[in-house]
């Protein structure tokens, strides 16, 4: 089998999930933190690919590509959410948007 | 004859019902007359029995009936049970004879008031407790009865709802009266535990096998009850008071039956008195402090109805004289004929307030004997009957009662003294009442307020009873003449059988000396108070001590109600608010001041939920990661 070990697949997906998840807690436009978010879920994804091709099982393949049709879903509802929020001249600061505190 | 014993102490109750029940639906007259009919049915019951009674042999006269059993336990039952015996049948007479008289004669001085009919419900259950107290015939309903009396006291003192003197003297009677009911329980405890029965015939019989402390204790509790109930010293200062109370009322409770319960069970338990000689003599000591010191107080009074009403205390007290003595007959035949004349006195002075528009003070009063003839005559029937005059009726029953203490030792002897000392006292406050309300010129009061009372209906129910009391005031007495016919005495033997027997000389010569006494009380009181009108001798210390009653309210007030109430205002202050109301509080605080913390996670900031969930299952993760390695 040509190309690099599983291992450099789970650390790069490993590094790229870290950086979402840091985007999701720091960032504070919505929009990157669904970005982030979307970082997040395609490194889960490239981690599926890698063991797939490690273990020789295309189910992994599969479920990628399961995922993919799930992010587009989310993305859908997310930005339409952010899009009805920036119409409602409501400031796109998720620091902002805090009323529902107790 | 149990039937009718029945029906004697149920009718009354039954009329108290059915006002209660009726409501406005009859008229106030006619609850007037229901009552009234009931308490004829009762005294028409009670004759019935007494003469089905006399028909048996002295052995047999005493019958018990239990209407059911309420309290079963180990040995105790407790039930309504009445006892049919020549003590219980002479005062069923009593009380529902002069009961009668004096509903009746409430239909004429209640007329056109606005709560008649609570009124005469008040009155028709009164009737029945006091029959209840008489019928018992054991300790317990000896009780219920002493309870009940007191409750309808308070109700018929407390009357006039809207008069704050009335309701604050039916509370005070109230109040006292329970005191006496507790110490009369409390000794109840001690018979219960000593005996384990409470039946008259069961405690009768083995009441010699309590001893020592016990006896006293028991003997106390009982004697406790009957100076709270029978207004003796020290448990007297709410007579006076209750005479807030309707005039009727004033007759029936507080002259001739209620307060003369205590005679009743100082007679009624005498095997129990006599094993505690001791307290039978306190007894009679109390009883002759008390006929003093009244006697004394009522020189001073300048309300008609109090007059009357000391001198109610002063005639008790010489029931308690000569049944702490075991006299018991003459003690009941004295109750008797002062239950005539005393009923007679108050309800010719309810004729003389009418007549003046509510107006009670004596020194408003002047020269109604002219304008009032038929009501002087009576209050002079009762006045000479109280005086113990011969021919009337309390000559017959009280000078037998003084000489026999004459029989009973060097302390019957200094009671003696006592006693005769009160026939003076008795003669010259009597008197006094009469010669300023009745004697000399019309006062300018009178001559402006009288209104005769004409030939109207209500009128005429206040009149007949009582002439048919004045009649009683001078007949009743001669029934018995000590030592020579003692049917009364005779009838009692089987139920107290009395320990001293006063000589002939001994009579006679106690007999001269009251009525002498008491002719130069009377005297006295011409003297000062009549046409002359003369100055009346008075010493500044001894005039404001009587006039404040010999200082027994103030020293109540002050050693029990002041320390009660700084006791109470304390506990308020440091146990009410700091523990109980401050420990709610401190519960509800807290639980806010935990919640207010709790929410402060709630921040509103996404970031902060979405770190929180990601923590948390990193951290799920490593745990799991561990545990399972």
């Amino acid at each position: 089998m040509m190309g690099p070990d599983v291992g450099w697949y789970v650390t790069v997906s490993a590094f790229l999930f870290a950086v979402g998840a840091l985007g999701v807690l720091i960032r504070r436009n919505p929009l990157i933190v669904l970005l982030s978010l979307e970082i997040m879920l395609n490194a889960a994804n490239l981690s599926l690919i890698g063991f797939a091709r490690h273990l020789g099982d295309t189910a992994g393949q599969v479920f990628a590509l399961a995922v993919m049709a799930v992010a587009a879903s989310e993305v859908v509802v997310g930005l339409g959410l952010v899009v009805a929020l920036n119409r409602s001249r409501v400031p796109l600061d998720v620091d902002r948007l805090s009323t529902l505190r107790g | 004859m149990i039937a009718t014993a029945w029906i004697c102490l149920l009718s009354p109750l039954g009329a108290a019902a059915l006002i209660t029940l009726a409501g406005t639906r009859i008229s106030r007259r006619a609850a007037g007359y229901l009552a009234t009919l009931s308490v004829l049915v009762s005294f028409v019951a009670a004759l019935i029995t007494f003469f089905r009674l006399i028909g048996e042999t002295a052995e047999e006269r005493s019958h018990a009936s239990t209407l059911w059993t309420w309290l079963s336990a180990r040995g105790l039952d407790f039930g309504l049970s009445i006892l049919v015996d020549p003590l219980s049948v002479f005062m069923m007479l009593v009380v529902s004879g002069v009961g009668f008289l004096i509903v009746a004669y409430s239909i004429g001085f209640m007329d056109g008031d606005d709560e008649e009919r609570r009124y005469f419900a008040y009155m028709a259950l009164f009737v029945f407790s006091m029959l209840l107290l008489v019928q018992s015939a054991d300790l317990v309903i000896l009780l219920a009865g002493w309870g009940l009396v007191g409750l309808c006291s308070y109700l018929l003192i407390g009357y006039h709802q809207e008069r704050p003197e009335a309701i604050a003297a039916a509370k005070k009677a109230f109040i006292m009266n329970a005191v006496g009911d507790a110490t009369m329980a409390l000794a109840l405890f001690l018979l219960i535990q000593r005996l384990g029965t409470l039946e008259y015939g069961g405690v009768f019989e083995r009441i010699d096998d309590v001893g020592g402390w016990a006896m006293t204790l028991i003997a106390l509790g009982l004697l406790g009850g009957a100076v709270a109930k029978s207004a003796q010293i020290p448990l007297h200062t709410w007579l006076p008071d209750a005479m807030e109370g309707p005039t009727p009322v004033s007759a029936l409770i507080h002259a001739a039956t209620m307060v003369t319960a205590g005679v009743y069970m100082l007679v009624r338990l005498n095997p129990i008195f006599e094993q505690a000689p001791g307290v039978q003599d306190l007894a009679a000591g109390l009883g002759t402090l008390t006929l003093l010191v009244a006697g004394l107080v009522a020189l001073v009074q300048t309300d008609i109805k109090r007059v009357i009403a000391y001198s109610t205390m002063s005639q008790i007290g010489y029931m308690f004289l000569g049944a702490g003595l075991t006299s018991y007959g003459n003690s009941m035949f004295h109750l008797m004929t002062h239950a005539f004349f005393k009923a007679l006195l108050f309800l010719a002075a309810g004729i003389v307030i009418h007549s003046l528009v509510g107006e009670q003070d004596l020194r408003r009063m002047g020269g109604l004997a002219r304008l009032l003839p038929r009501t002087y005559t009576a209050m002079i029937v009762g006045a000479l009957a109280l005086a113990a005059i011969p021919p009337f009726a309390g000559f017959f029953s009280k000078d037998p009662l003084l000489a026999a203490a004459l029989d009973a030792g060097a302390y019957g002897r200094l009671l003696w003294v006592g006693g005769l000392i009160g026939t003076f006292l008795t003669g010259l406050y009597t008197f006094r009442m009469i010669f300023i309300a009745f004697g000399g010129e019309p006062s300018p009061f009178v001559r402006e307020h009288l209104h005769r009372p004409g030939h109207t209906i209500p009128a005429l129910w206040m009149a007949w009873p009582v002439g048919a009391l004045a009649v009683l005031s001078v007949i009743g007495g001669w029934i018995q003449f000590a030592g020579l016919w003692d049917p009364i005495s005779d009838f009692l033997e089987p139920v107290a059988v009395s320990g001293v027997e006063p000589s002939g000389l001994e009579d006679a010569a106690t007999s001269v000396l009251a009525v002498g006494l008491s002719l130069v009380g009377i005297a006295t009181a011409w003297w000062i108070y009549s046409a002359r009108r003369r100055e009346v001798p008075r010493w500044e210390p001894a005039q404001r001590a009587l006039e404040h009653k010999l200082y027994f309210d103030e020293l109540y007030d002050a050693v029990l109600y002041r320390p009660a109430a700084w006791l109470a205002a304390a506990a308020t202050r440091f146990v009410e608010g700091p523990l109980i109301a401050g420990s709610i509080r401190g519960l509800t605080d807290g639980t806010r001041l935990l919640a207010n913390r709790v929410t402060e996670a709630q921040t509103g900031l996404l970031r902060t939920y979405v770190l929180a969930l990601g923590s948390g299952a990193a951290i799920l993760t490593l745990v799991f990661l561990v545990v399972r390695a």
